[in-house]
């Protein structure tokens, strides 16, 4: 998909002698769109959840819920967490699990895969000092501090014990290229760096406007920049 | 939770305890509760949404414990030999008594609670009766002579024991009461409250233990107690009758609603109601009642009292 993206951008940009991007702004922007799309994917789901509770939405296919879960669940990994010390567990990252986490849904502990609450540093202190919610190897709890977790009870302290279920970020996208034929380079996807958007193929437009925008930024045009939000207002309006 | 074989049932699959499993059916875990009722009860769409799972299990907790205060009916019961000093220690998990009896030659006889005092905290006095005091300020106790007394058999008992004043002595009945030929004046008839023959006892909550009088000593006794059925904090183990299973469902969307602002009075109301007609008919449903049971009762009515 990122190909026709790009492609879709020069022609739109080159239409009236507007300007040029290289594949590094491209590629640079193109990570920026997709970020700033999947965030909204969470703000959509939960307007339609809104609008589930309000009684406004439908089943079947008129269900949006659904398709925005799914398309949440695509960037879904459930993977181990490396222990640190004792009860403290690194967070997902790149170094441990191998993706970034944006959000973490599910944090399941020991071999009967009991699910821990998050609770804030706020609560913890109490909760752990009250008879009837302290955490136990039942019902545990974890709290979050930089790159760590703590899981309670302490019992839960070895190795390979916890696992959690999380929305990793998308990779980042890059049109890769091989040699530059008459001044323009040809898209190689061949290449070990190269990475498609992660992103359903229903985003194409939005992906491409949204790069306008920053493209047209780029080259100080303004008639880019105010043609590409319209064009995503209208999109987002029609989505609703 | 997969339902148990028969085989896990009657024999726990060939593990010790071969009992494990024995009567399990009755019961649902608080495991249980807390997931049926995240899955069911709270979420989007629901009247319950965005609470804490803590909350959740608390009210949970909450239920089962009210619910073992009365409505179970699920009676422990402790056997231990009371020594010379007394006194029974109270069970770890106890909570209220039902009952207390003490056993002998195979009989079991129903003690009665004792309604004078029998257990005390003695200051330590001088002569001119002001208290001694420890180096941090705090005042010396001693044994009182109320507990040294009734320790070593001679406080006298108003119960009609061996302790009684009167055990052992003649009387004569004249116009249906009874008459000692010691005492001044005369004991005008027969104090029902505490004409009991066995040994009697008090509970002193605070210090944790039963006391008993003298009668007592190197004696078996039985106590019958409710718990909270909070089972020692072991979450695992905690379980409510299936018959109570909504109730706990009711219960804990009452104590969410009624607890959260902004949540409309009839709302709450519809939940309390809900709540207290669930355990109406809960309480109902495991009191038994059924024809043959009836019946027996009523079979009762024909028996000519002499």
């Amino acid at each position: 998909m990122i190909n026709e993206v790009r492609n879709t951008v020069l022609a739109i940009l080159n239409k009236n002698n507007y300007g040029y991007i290289s594949p590094a702004d491209f590629n640079l922007f193109a990570e920026q769109a997709q970020l700033d799309i999947f965030e909204d994917y969470f703000y959509a789901y939960n307007y339609q959840v809104n609008k589930e509770n309000a009684r406004q939405s439908g089943t079947g296919y008129a269900d949006l819920k659904k398709g925005y879960e799914e398309v949440i669940d695509l960037f879904s990994i459930t993977d181990t967490l490396t222990q640190d010390a004792a009860n403290v567990f690194f967070m997902p990252s790149q170094l441990t699990t191998g993706s970034d986490y944006y959000f973490i849904n599910k944090v399941l502990c020991g071999t009967g895969l009991n699910e821990a609450e998050r609770v804030g540093h706020s609560k913890i202190t109490l909760l752990s000092q009250s008879l009837l919610t302290a955490p136990s190897s039942l019902y545990p709890a974890y709290t979050t501090e930089s790159s760590l977790m703590t899981i309670y009870p302490d019992t839960y302290s070895t190795a390979g014990d916890v696992t959690c279920q999380y929305i990793r970020y998308p990779y980042t996208p890059k049109w890769t290229y091989i040699n530059i034929t008459g001044g323009e380079p040809v898209f190689d996807q061949s290449q070990p760096d190269y990475q498609d958007f992660e992103l359903p193929i229903d985003d194409q437009t939005d992906l491409t406007m949204k790069i306008l925008q920053y493209a047209g930024l780029s080259i100080r045009e303004e008639a880019i920049v105010g043609y590409s939000a319209q064009q995503e207002q209208v999109e987002n309006a029609n989505e609703k | 939770m997969a339902y148990l074989t028969q085989y896990q049932y009657y024999e726990n699959a060939g593990n010790l305890p071969e009992d494990e499993n024995w009567g399990s059916y009755q019961y649902v875990s608080l495991k249980d509760i807390v997931t049926n009722y995240l899955l069911m009860y709270a979420g989007n769409h629901s009247l319950v949404n965005n609470e804490e799972r803590y909350k959740i299990l608390f009210h949970a907790k909450r239920a089962v414990q009210e619910l073992n205060y009365d409505a179970f009916k699920e009676v422990k019961v402790l056997q231990l030999n009371v020594c010379e000093d007394l006194r029974f220690i109270l069970p770890s998990d106890y909570v209220n008594w039902i009952r207390l009896s003490y056993y002998a030659n195979g009989i079991i006889r129903p003690m009665v609670e004792n309604i004078q005092v029998n257990s005390a905290v003695a200051y330590q006095q001088n002569a001119d009766c002001s208290f001694l005091y420890d180096v941090d300020g705090n005042v010396l106790t001693e044994q009182s002579d109320l507990d040294y007394d009734r320790i070593i058999g001679q406080k006298p008992s108003i119960y009609l024991n061996r302790l009684s004043p009167y055990d052992g002595l003649l009387g004569y009945e004249y116009g249906g009461n009874w008459y000692f030929a010691v005492d001044i004046g005369a004991r005008y008839g027969l104090n029902t409250e505490t004409a009991n023959t066995n040994p009697t006892f008090r509970i002193d909550k605070k210090a944790g233990v039963i006391n008993f009088d003298s009668t007592m000593a190197n004696q078996s006794c039985i106590l019958e107690y409710i718990s909270d059925g909070m089972e020692g904090g072991d979450d695992s183990e905690i379980t409510v009758n299936k018959l109570f299973e909504d109730y706990v469902y009711a219960y804990i969307s009452y104590a969410l609603l009624d607890s959260k602002l902004g949540v409309q009075e009839y709302v709450v109301n519809r939940a309390r109601r809900k709540k207290s007609s669930l355990l109406r008919n809960a309480k109902i449903r495991l009191s038994n009642i059924h024809p043959g049971r009836l019946l027996q009762n009523l079979r009762g009515r024909d028996k000519w009292i002499k």
